[in-house]
């Protein structure tokens, strides 16, 4: 399967000194979980934007196999924080929304919309509307519709960020169980460190003014949990911890860095 | 907005009543005697204040101190709904004039809608197109329709045309400018995760932009139609032979008070209705609408 690469991306918004990404490469696998977690202003949401062809870079390119990302398309699916679900359409007619788009049978896409439905634990939604849904709910239903259609990259903005902890604890378990069903490969940004180490199998540490990588980590928390260890267990595992306090310091690092210069 | 007033009523009205009621009465009974006051309390209220305007009318009227042309009974003006609309006021039944007032509006309505929605949503998303009419709408919709019906007359004459276009003119303006707005709020999140999932620009329009914004078209429809009716008497001014503008106008001319109370209330009560049945519309076909994330 052909990979989904930055390659030295620029990207500076109109009115702005510093640009919002500076040469920044990655390319994301056909197995990755890719995680790029960094503070606000780093840029990730900028990268996130880039791949899902909502933003074209200044400099560089982003290529999705042998073809150049110049806006959006299907096969790159996009679960929003918040505000992208239809609120006239049942949960049922969401999921199978992009179906519809491409012009698939009825039948057909309420059958697959079912089906993914039962894969984020939903079986039973499909008649209600995303107003009547819980904030983790109505991720669930984002989730399933960009696992409906045939994409083969789901880009997640920050999915969990407006979920209570509980919630958003469950969401990461599903997320990893989905991933591995479904098995589609993902792109998601967060400001969460214990998330981002849970989730990512591929890690990239980002920090502001101007946005970049500053470290690219492989990691395997994941992989412990689909081989069946607990997530408290694996969130309370001392190397799990070591690691977080290090890639906070790091973030403070830089911070103080970027800090020291502006100043 | 009207949501929002609702909201803010309600709630004076939940502080008020928990604040004041109990203290003065022992809670049990209390809840007893009010829960049919309580689910239907703002009908209830909205009937008290109507009975007190029929009531002081009716005393008002038979109190000697205004002869019946100034302010005739309750009973004169429901007399001459009967007369009225069985053997009719200038040459033509209240249904024959009400019928025409109605043709007029539904027909102004009809052409206000077909042409302002689709240049309303142009504006919503063009930047050139809003710069081009904005300037236009914003000129015109605050004159008086009265101020240009002269104008109309000389250009279109005394016809049909002339009075359907005022109206039409009136009811326009809100509606472009309700469609550009809600078109223009549309969230672009929704829009970004239609086009991951492959929508092209027109699919965009229909599946995504118009149902968006519809609850605020249906707004601009509504306050068009408010709009329309208090048009209406102006636009019947002109070289009517029927219409309930005309038939008050007429009336008022001849000094027939009972036949202009009659004609106000009748337009008064369709307004209402339809206004009615366009929340309820509203109701029906945006049930999301303020319920949002």
């Amino acid at each position: 399967m052909a990979i989904l690469s930055a390659n030295k991306v620029s990207v500076r918004y109109p009115g702005q000194d510093r640009p919002a990404l500076s040469e920044v490469s990655l390319d994301i696998g056909p197995d990755d979980l890719t995680v790029a977690l960094g503070p606000s202003g780093c840029g990730k949401t900028t990268l996130l934007n880039l791949f899902a062809g909502f933003v074209q870079p200044d400099g560089g390119e982003v290529r999705f196999g042998d073809d150049r990302v110049t806006g959006p398309g299907a096969d790159r699916a996009v679960v929003f924080q918040h505000d992208a679900l239809l609120p006239w359409l049942s949960v049922r007619d969401n999921v199978a929304f992009g179906l519809r788009l491409q012009g698939v049978a009825k039948a057909e896409r309420l059958a697959r919309a079912e089906e993914v439905l039962r894969l984020v634990d939903l079986p039973e939604a499909g008649n209600r509307y995303s107003w009547q849904l819980s904030g983790g709910q109505r991720q669930r239903v984002g989730i399933a519709r960009a696992l409906a259609s045939h994409s083969q990259v789901l880009l997640m903005d920050e999915p969990f960020g407006a979920l209570d902890a509980f919630t958003r604890e469950q969401m990461q378990e599903l997320l990893l169980k989905v991933w591995q069903q479904a098995r589609r490969r993902i792109f998601l940004i967060t400001h969460d460190i214990e998330e981002a180490l849970f989730l990512a199998t591929e890690l990239v540490l980002m920090s502001p003014g101007p946005g970049r990588i500053v470290e690219t980590l492989r990691l395997g928390f994941s992989q412990r949990y689909r081989a069946g260890e607990s997530a408290r267990a694996i969130k309370s595992d001392p190397a799990f911890i070591a690691l977080r306090e290090q890639l906070l310091a790091t973030l403070f690092d830089h911070r103080r860095q970027a800090e020291e210069i502006a100043a | 907005m009207n949501a929002l007033e609702h909201t803010l009523e309600q709630k004076l009205a939940d502080v008020a009543v928990g604040k004041a009621v109990p203290d003065e009465l022992p809670a049990a009974p209390l809840a007893a005697r009010t829960a049919w006051w309580q689910q239907y309390r703002r009908g209830w209220l909205s009937l008290i204040s109507l009975l007190a305007v029929l009531g002081g009318w009716w005393g008002l009227s038979h109190s000697g101190m205004v002869p019946p042309l100034f302010l005739p009974a309750p009973e004169a003006v429901l007399a001459k709904l009967i007369t009225v609309s069985t053997q009719g006021f200038m040459d033509a039944t209240l249904w024959q004039h009400l019928a025409a007032s109605l043709q007029r509006i539904v027909l102004a309505l009809l052409a206000a809608v077909l042409l302002g929605i689709p240049l309303g949503v142009l504006m919503g998303v063009s930047p050139v197109a809003r710069g081009l009419l904005d300037p236009l709408i914003e000129a015109y919709r605050p004159v008086p329709p009265l101020a240009y019906l002269p104008l109309i007359v000389i250009w279109f004459g005394i016809g049909e045309l002339s009075k359907v276009l005022l109206i039409f003119l009136a009811v326009l303006a809100p509606v472009i400018i309700a469609t550009s707005h809600g078109v223009a709020q549309v969230s672009r999140n929704r829009l970004r995760a239609a086009q991951t999932l492959g929508a092209s620009r027109s699919q965009l329009l229909w599946f995504v932009i118009l149902p968006e914004a519809l609850p605020e078209i249906l707004t601009g429809i509504r306050i068009g139609l408010g709009t329309g009716w208090s048009t209406l008497v102006a636009a019947e001014l002109v070289a009517a032979t029927r219409g309930l503008g005309f038939m008050v106008q007429s009336a008022a001319q001849f000094l027939v008070t009972d036949v202009v109370i009659l004609g106000i209330a009748v337009i008064a009560v369709i307004a209402f209705a339809l206004e009615l049945g366009l929340r309820l519309l509203q109701r029906r076909l945006a049930p999301w609408h303020g319920q949002l994330d």
